[in-house]
């Protein structure tokens, strides 16, 4: 079996070196470039997710979300909660806050976007909305005559800069009318407008948990209660943790909380990256099998003067696949050398998406599924063709 | 040491059935050099392809050195060829990837020879042939001769039991013909190696013990060399 892989590897070695050197260029280099293929666009894919996570854990919901329990609209009793919970090692901050909907007027443009109150303080211990101010000021614990708006909400005063309906382009001290969904009506001073990249924060209106309770006549009470852990991945845990500590509202992850959202954007950028995976693969094979078939065929008569001197079939067979896999080796290292430079090329020159800029995920585990597939269908593709022109009888063969 | 009784190939079904060989029946002692010889189309060929484990006879047995090799499948005629039976074709038939030298360790080293003793013998076998300074050259960089004297260099390394040449000089002028059948003929003497030979040069027959004429399928006739025998060194010297 040794003796006889030698046999195929001395041949291949001086086919290779021997052979036609263009056509074997241009093989090793579809090759590469397929090679990219398969990794860059699920390294995209990947950087998606992973910046739509962060987006939801540094924007939306912090790393866990306390709910009221079933058929009840607020949490009760909400400062102890908060003090209990921020007692608990591992928790950076908890956040508690009223979401709801709110009509929002100015100069005739009425807007009804998502409305959070929060306390400023809180709210910057476990999200980082308070950090993304383009214009003006944050809200501040005592501000209650006074909003921050997101940009998007803001917008312009050319319609057609806005991707949302907006109140046509609000700045900093300009005064809004809120109406909340109880008829209560209040102006509200402008203090500042949010650039965050989120696009659930960039739409939404933000007033102080103080000031809503006043218009709605609540007191010690919300709707949800954020929680950021020192660090991620260990939200299950802190959620037995949180109904150890005697928490007995509901609690979501971050992940419970944007699956929908995120399995719709993933699944459908899967169902591309698979047609995409395909096409690439199938293009390896063809390209390997015809170098391969031409190649054998061009050879047939050589291969049944091999066989007639008695180098066994399966010699010759095993010399196609090292020449294969040669070309998968040198183009798999050519086309993960042209990866790096496109890495290179990508962080000087981000892709910019909705959420933000989208660093590429290249992990071991995606280039070793990527090499794997490839070493996989050239294995096939250069196996088939040999076999067959080798099944062929000697004498048949040489005749040509 | 090679027998051959009642051989027949027959190609194509009824009418258009062809009886390349047709009932031939032969003995080839050790160290004989044995001619074939006969018209296009006489089965010359046919039968050294079945010597040579090439083809399969559609009836009759050939037995070489004890051993019927009709019953054998593929696997092991490839083995019977590389380790009993040296081949020479008409065009040569070298690897054109490979030098002189390599053509010939291939089949050693497919063998499983060790790399070193690979080497010794392909260094004393193509400088047997008289390559000895043409090693390193690949088949495109020599003449027709020199290509078929290191394809009988690759044909002897692995010492074969039967050296079967299939018109060898058949690409060839009557220089290197004539080279190239001194070479069967020293080594015939000088190592005993038995060869059967393909050849329809009339002058090609000086050279053999045996000459076996065929026609039509059978051996018409067969006529042994005044004074040579296997291995009497008192061959007729080329013309």
């Amino acid at each position: 079996m040794l003796e006889d892989s030698k046999v195929a590897f001395f041949f291949a070695k001086r086919s290779i070196a021997r052979g036609n050197k263009g056509t074997l260029s241009l093989t090793i280099v579809i090759l590469g470039m397929v090679f990219v293929n398969l990794v860059f666009l699920p390294s995209i894919i990947t950087g998606v997710a992973v910046l739509f996570n962060q987006q939801s854990i540094d924007y939306s919901y912090g790393n866990l979300v306390i709910e009221p329990r079933k058929n009840e609209i607020y949490i009760s009793n909400v400062d102890e909660l908060q003090r209990k919970i921020g007692q608990i090692p591992g928790v950076n901050g908890v956040s508690p806050r009223y979401i709801t909907g709110a009509t929002v007027v100015y100069k005739g443009n009425a807007v009804t976007p998502q409305l959070y109150a929060i306390n400023p303080d809180d709210d910057q211990a476990v999200l980082k909305i308070g950090s993304r101010v383009s214009s003006g000021e944050y809200l501040g614990e005592a501000d209650t005559d006074k909003v921050v708006l997101g940009f998007r909400l803001a917008g312009n005063e050319d319609e057609t800069q806005d991707v949302i309906p907006s109140l046509g382009g609000v700045e900093v001290g300009n005064v809004v009318d809120i109406t909340f969904n109880n008829g209560v009506t209040r102006k509200y001073r402008v203090k500042g407008i949010i650039t965050s990249d989120s696009y659930d924060a960039d739409s939404a209106v933000f007033i102080t948990r103080k000031e809503y309770e006043s218009v709605f006549g609540l007191d010690n009470k919300a709707n949800q209660v954020l929680v950021r852990t020192r660090e991620t991945g260990g939200e299950e845990a802190m959620r037995i943790t949180l109904m150890s500590f005697g928490v007995q509202e509901k609690i979501w992850t971050w992940q419970e909380k944007s699956a929908n959202f995120l399995d719709q954007i993933i699944g459908s950028f899967n169902i591309i990256n698979f047609i995409g995976t395909v096409v690439s693969l199938v293009i390896a094979v063809v390209v390997i099998f015809i170098v391969i078939f031409i190649n054998t065929v061009y050879r047939r008569k050589q291969i049944g003067i091999l066989k007639a001197i008695g180098i066994d079939r399966s010699i010759i067979i095993r010399s196609y696949l090292f020449q294969a896999l040669f070309i998968f080796a040198l183009g798999t290292l050519i086309g993960a050398a042209f990866l790096i430079l496109i890495l290179q090329i990508l962080a000087l020159n981000p892709i910019v998406f909705p959420g933000g800029a989208v660093a590429p995920v290249v992990d071991a585990p995606l280039i070793a599924r990527s090499t794997l597939s490839l070493f996989v269908v050239s294995l096939i593709a250069g196996y088939i063709p040999a076999w067959m022109t080798t099944r062929e009888d000697i004498l048949s063969a040489i005749r040509g | 040491m090679i027998t051959g009784r009642d051989l027949t190939r027959v190609y194509g079904m009824g009418a258009a059935e062809v009886r390349a060989l047709d009932g031939v029946s032969f003995e080839i002692q050790k160290g004989e050099f044995v001619g074939v010889t006969g018209p296009s189309g006489s089965g010359k060929s046919t039968l050294l392809h079945m010597l040579g484990l090439l083809d399969r006879p559609t009836s009759g047995t050939i037995t070489i050195d004890g051993q019927d090799v009709n019953p054998l499948d593929e696997r092991a005629r490839t083995q019977f060829r590389l380790r009993r039976l040296g081949y020479v074709f008409q065009d040569y038939a070298l690897v054109p990837e490979l030098t002189a030298w390599e053509n010939v360790y291939l089949p050693s080293m497919a063998r499983g020879m060790q790399a070193r003793e690979c080497s010794l013998v392909c260094t004393d076998i193509l400088g047997l042939v008289g390559l000895g300074d043409r090693v390193n050259h690949l088949p495109s960089q020599m003449s027709g001769g020199e290509q078929q004297r290191v394809a009988i260099a690759r044909a002897l390394v692995n010492r074969p039991a039967i050296l079967l040449a299939d018109e060898p000089c058949a690409n060839l002028d009557s220089r290197n013909s004539e080279i190239i059948l001194d070479l069967f003929q020293r080594l015939n003497r000088d190592l005993r190696q038995t060869i059967v030979m393909v050849s329809h040069e009339e002058w090609h027959t000086r050279y053999f013990h045996r000459t076996i004429f065929m026609k039509d399928g059978k051996i018409e006739t067969e006529r042994r060399a005044v004074d040579k025998s296997p291995g009497s060194g008192d061959l007729l010297s080329s013309p």
